[in-house]
C-alpha cells in the first residue's frame, strides 16, 4: 500500500514552526518558482509563511521565506491527489490556518491575485477560494463544454473553473480534501484528480470565487485530446457517480451578484471545418456505438446536425446536455467499455467546440453562450435524474 | 427409473449373440435380422453404460443449482443485515460497478455453485463412460471437448468485438476514412483465428483447417495491408518527405483580392482544450 505522507519526517520535524499560511507549490521550472517566491515575499511581507515544494530552493533570492521540501511527484497537471496529501500534512505539521495551493505556471498570477485568494479564506472565512481566470475563447474548452455545466447543474455551484489548479483552503476544507486524496493514494492512484468544488458542496462548506485575471494555464504533458478528455471526463463522471445520493436531491442555484473580468477575444477567424468533418465521419461510423449509449431523440438530433453546413453549424444546447447526460448514464451502467465510451464522446465534443466557435465568431460573447449551455444542463437535470434511476425507460 | 434400467439390463443379459454364419443356405432376411440384433445390442449396451453418467450430470447440476440459490439468498440477506454495502462504500467511495457489492457476491456464489455442479457432473459422466462402456463411439468423447471449444468461441467473440470497437473508435478519432473497413478486418481476423482454434480443439478437419486458416488469415492481412497502404499513400509520402527534409510551413494560397487586413485563420491545433 502506498504511503500517504511523502514529506520527509526528519526534515518536517526539524523545520516545523507555527505559520499562518502554508503555500504548496507544484513542481515547476526554477525561474517560475523564483518568480512566485518574489510575489509571496512582496505580498506577504512580515507574515508567518511557510512554502512546501518539491522544487530545489537553493540559490533563491528570497532566503527569508522558509521552504519545506516535499517528495517530487510525477504529476504535472492538474494538482494530483498525492499533492493534496502532502500539502495537508505540511499544513498540520506547521499548524497553518490556511493553505494556498499553486499549480504549474502560477507565476503568471499577480501578487494581488494571491492575496485575494488568501484573503477570501482568512478574512471572509470561506472554506474554499477558487480563482476565476480570464481565458481566451479558444482555451479551456473542455471546462466550458462539460466540467462547468455539469458541476453547476448537479452540484448547484457557479464556480466557473471547478478544476482550477490554484486555490486557497481553510484547514477544515484542507482536511476534507486530504482525506479524499488519501483514499486515492491508498488505492495506488497517487495521480488521481480530486474535485474540490463537489467535495465542498457535499460537505456543506462555503466556496468563494476570486477574480484573478489572466493566467497562463499549463497544458497536459500528453497533448493528445483523446487521452486527456478521457482522463478528465472519466474522473468527473466517477466523482459524480460517487456523489449520486447528493446531487439527485433538488437544489437551488444561488444568484450571482458579482461580475468578473471580461474574457480576452481572439483575433482572426476560426477554421472549424476539420472538427465538423470529424463529427460527420464519426456519425457515419459510430452509429452502432452511439446507438447503445444515446437515447433515440439524441440520435435523431445528431442526424439532423450531421447535414448542417459548417458555416451555420451549431449544436443545440439541449441536445448537448442530453448527450453528456446519456454518456454519464452509460458510464455508470458500463453499457460499453469505459475507454470506448470516452473515445466515442470525442467527436461529439469536437462538434460542440465547432458550434461554440461559430457562435463566438458570429459576435456572441463566449460567456453568454457558455451560460446558455449551463442553463440547458440545469433545465435538463430532471432528465439525468430520471435516466439515472430508470435507465431503460428512455430506450424506446 | 430403476425398474426401467432393470428391464434393460435383463434384456441385455438374456440376449445371446447369434452364432457366426457358416451356412450359405440361410436366407438373406436372417442375415439382416442378425445384423439388426447386434446393432441393437451394441446401442443398448452403450446406453446402459452411459445412462448413469447422464443422470449424474443432471442430478449434480440440479443439486448444485439449488444449493447455489439457497446460498445466494442466504448471502443477500446476511450481507444486507450487516449493511455490508454501506460499510464497504465508506472505505471505498469510488465503487463503480453497476450492481451493489452484495448482489455481486450473491451472484458470484450462485454461478460458482452452478459451475461446480457442471464440473462434477461432467467428470462423473466421463468416468462412467470410460469405465463402463464396452464399445467406443466417436461422438461422446466430444462432450468434454465441446465445453472447452464453447469457452474458446465465447472468449474469441468477446475479444473480436472489443478489438473491433477499439480500432473503430481509434481510427475515427484519427480521422481515417476507412475506419469501418479496418475495424471489420480486425474483427474477422480474430473470428477466423477463433474458428480455427475451435476446430483444432475439436480435432475436426485436421490439415484442411490449418491450410484454410492460413489462406484466410493471410488473405485478410494482405487485403488490410493493401487497403491501408493505398489509402494512406499520401500520409506515408508526407511522413517520409518530412523526415528527409524539414516540413514546409503551410503556405496560404495567393490572395486573389487584396484586403486591407487579412484574417489569419486559427488552425485546429491552436485550440486549447484545457
Amino acid at each position: 500500500m502506498a504511503t500517504a505522507n511523502t514529506v520527509s519526517s526528519d526534515q518536517a520535524t526539524a523545520t516545523a514552526v507555527r505559520a499562518d499560511l502554508l503555500v504548496f507549490i507544484a513542481p515547476m521550472p526554477p525561474e517560475q518558482l523564483e518568480s512566485i517566491l518574489g510575489h509571496l515575499a512582496t505580498e506577504f511581507h512580515g507574515e508567518e509563511l511557510v512554502v512546501a515544494t518539491a522544487n530545489d530552493p537553493t540559490g533563491t533570492a528570497h532566503p527569508e521565506i522558509r521552504v519545506l521540501p516535499v517528495q517530487a511527484t510525477n504529476a504535472v497537471w492538474p494538482i494530483a491527489a498525492v499533492d493534496f496529501v502532502n500539502a495537508v500534512h505540511a499544513a498540520k505539521e506547521n499548524e497553518a490556518k490556511a493553505v494556498l495551493l499553486l499549480g504549474p505556471g502560477a507565476d503568471s498570477l499577480s501578487p494581488a491575485a494571491l492575496r485575494g485568494l488568501v484573503k477570501s479564506v482568512v478574512e471572509a472565512k470561506s472554506d474554499l477560494a477558487v480563482p476565476h481566470y480570464s481565458l481566451p475563447v479558444n482555451a479551456g474548452l473542455v471546462n466550458s463544454a462539460i466540467i462547468f455545466p455539469l458541476t453547476r447543474a448537479l452540484f448547484a455551484s457557479r464556480v466557473r473553473y471547478p478544476l482550477s489548479i490554484d486555490m486557497a483552503l481553510s484547514l477544515r476544507m484542507a482536511e476534507r480534501l486530504g482525506s479524499t486524496a488519501q483514499k486515492f493514494v491508498n488505492q495506488n492512484q497517487p495521480d488521481a484528480i480530486v474535485w474540490p468544488v463537489s467535495e465542498a458542496m457535499v460537505a456543506g462548506l462555503s466556496i468563494d470565487e476570486v477574480d484573478v485575471g489572466t493566467r497562463e494555464l499549463p497544458q497536459p504533458a500528453e497533448p493528445n485530446i483523446n487521452a486527456i478528455l478521457s482522463l478528465v471526463t472519466g474522473s468527473l463522471f466517477a466523482d459524480i457517480e460517487a456523489k449520486a445520493a447528493f446531487w439527485q436531491r433538488p437544489r437551488r442555484l444561488l444568484p450571482e451578484h458579482r461580475s468578473f473580468s471580461a474574457m480576452p477575444g481572439v483575433d482572426g477567424a476560426v477554421d472549424i471545418a476539420p472538427m465538423v468533418e470529424a463529427f460527420r465521419l464519426a456519425f457515419t461510423n459510430l452509429q452502432e456505438i452511439w446507438g447503445l449509449v444515446l437515447a433515440p431523440n439524441s440520435l435523431l438530433g445528431l442526424k439532423r446536425l450531421s447535414v448542417v453546413d459548417p458555416a451555420t453549424f451549431r449544436m443545440p444546447e439541449t441536445l448537448w446536455a442530453r448527450v453528456v447526460f446519456d454518456f454519464l448514464v452509460a458510464y455508470r451502467l458500463r453499457t460499453i467499455n469505459r475507454g470506448h465510451l470516452m473515445g466515442a464522446l470525442i467527436p461529439l465534443y469536437l462538434a460542440w467546440v465547432a458550434g461554440h466557435l461559430n457562435v463566438v465568431g458570429s459576435g456572441t460573447d463566449a460567456e453568454v453562450h457558455v451560460e446558455a449551455v449551463a442553463a440547458a444542463f440545469e433545465s435538463e437535470k430532471q432528465y439525468i435524474v430520471s435516466r439515472w434511476r430508470w435507465p431503460d425507460r428512455f430506450n424506446s | 427409473m430403476e425398474r426401467l434400467m432393470g428391464m434393460m439390463l435383463q434384456t441385455v443379459q438374456n440376449y445371446n449373440p447369434p452364432p457366426p454364419i457358416t451356412n450359405d443356405s440361410i436366407p438373406l432376411w436372417t442375415h439382416i435380422s442378425d445384423a439388426l440384433r447386434q446393432s441393437v445390442y451394441r446401442v443398448l449396451s452403450l446406453f446402459i453404460a452411459v445412462l448413469p453418467g447422464i443422470l449424474a450430470v443432471f442430478v449434480a447440476l440440479t443439486l448444485f443449482t439449488l444449493i447455489g440459490m439457497g446460498l445466494s439468498l442466504l448471502l443477500r440477506r446476511g450481507l444486507s443485515f450487516v449493511k455490508f454495502d454501506e460499510r464497504l462504500n465508506r472505505g471505498n467511495p469510488e465503487w463503480s460497478p453497476s450492481s451493489s457489492p452484495t448482489m455481486l457476491i450473491a451472484r458470484g456464489a450462485f454461478w460458482g455453485c452452478v459451475l461446480l455442479g457442471l464440473v462434477i457432473g461432467v467428470s462423473a459422466f466421463d468416468a462412467s463412460y470410460s469405465t463402463g462402456t464396452p464399445l467406443p463411439i466417436s461422438l461422446l468423447p466430444y462432450l468434454t471437448k465441446m465445453v472447452g471449444a464453447l469457452l474458446v468461441m465465447i472468449a474469441g467473440t468477446v475479444i473480436a468485438r472489443f478489438l473491433a470497437r477499439s480500432v473503430l473508435i481509434g481510427a475515427v478519432n484519427a480521422q481515417l476514412q476507412y475506419a469501418r473497413f479496418l475495424s471489420l478486418g480486425v474483427k474477422w481476423l480474430v473470428l477466423v483465428l477463433t474458428a480455427a482454434m475451435v476446430l483444432d480443439h475439436l480435432e475436426v478437419g485436421g490439415k484442411i483447417v490449418e491450410l484454410a486458416f492460413g489462406i484466410l488469415f493471410g488473405g485478410i492481412v494482405l487485403t488490410l495491408a493493401l487497403a491501408v497502404g493505398l489509402g494512406s499513400r499520401d500520409l506515408v509520402s508526407r511522413s517520409l518527405e518530412g523526415r528527409a527534409e524539414p516540413r514546409p510551413e503551410r503556405v496560404p494560397p495567393p490572395p486573389e483580392v487584396v484586403t486591407p487586413k487579412p484574417v489569419e485563420p486559427i488552425r485546429h491545433e491552436t485550440i486549447r482544450h484545457f
